[in-house]
């Protein structure tokens, strides 16, 4: 699954751990959603979406 | 400030970063580190007992052999309790990689160790599956961390 979230996040600013910080994760996940070497539950999908103001689809699609 | 703007705490200067270890894994210290030291205690105080001039027979053997395996007994709750109570879900993931790969790296053990001990090339049978699978999962977890 491809995402937006590097792009996003530097639109913001915000590093990897200010991102993890807001969603209450590691950074390390953080990276590993961003880097898409996991892909995230529904329940952290809707927060990351949430977070960015933005619907599940516009940050995360099908490769 | 909208949440989309909003800078994190951590973010500004000056500001002492808050403690990054989450609840679960102060649980899982603590646990561990109680439970190690009940093993210890009751391993010593029990070898002494098998090892004096009058040791205890009977059930009280029997029940002396089950109590010390009782707290390693607890360090595998422990084990699974943090799989179940970590907060971070790709932690989780990660922890339970660490099982998998910690449980076929010790039934491999196993099943060699039996067949040296099947073609009469070792006496004894495989036995301790649970410091095999405890040294096991402690370089599991540095092979799934540095993969990751």
């Amino acid at each position: 699954m491809k995402n937006r979230l590097k792009v996003l996040r530097a639109e913001r600013d915000w590093s990897q751990a200010d991102l993890a910080d807001q969603l209450n994760v590691s950074r390390q996940s953080v990276n590993a959603v961003e880097t898409g070497k996991y892909d995230p539950s529904l329940p952290l999908a809707f927060k990351i979406a949430a977070l960015f103001g933005m619907a599940i689809e516009d940050i995360f699609s099908v490769d | 400030m909208s949440n989309a703007s909003k800078q994190p705490e951590h973010g500004q200067p000056g500001l002492i970063p808050k403690s990054k270890i989450p609840p679960s894994m102060k649980r899982y210290f603590w646990r561990m580190g109680i439970f190690m030291t009940a093993y210890m205690a009751i391993l010593i105080w029990g070898l002494s007992l098998k090892n004096s001039a009058s040791p205890p027979e009977g059930a009280v053997i029997y029940g002396l052999a089950i109590l010390t395996a009782l707290p390693m007994c607890a360090v595998f709750w422990t084990v699974f309790r943090l799989l179940v109570e970590m907060e971070d879900e790709y932690q989780r993931f990660l922890v339970a990689k660490q099982i998998m790969l910690a449980t076929a790296i010790t039934l491999c053990a196993a099943t060699i160790w039996q067949f040296l001990n099947v073609y009469g090339l070792i006496i004894e049978g495989p036995q301790w599956f649970g410091a095999i699978w405890l040294a096991s999962f402690g370089i599991a977890g540095g092979i799934v961390r540095w993969r990751a």
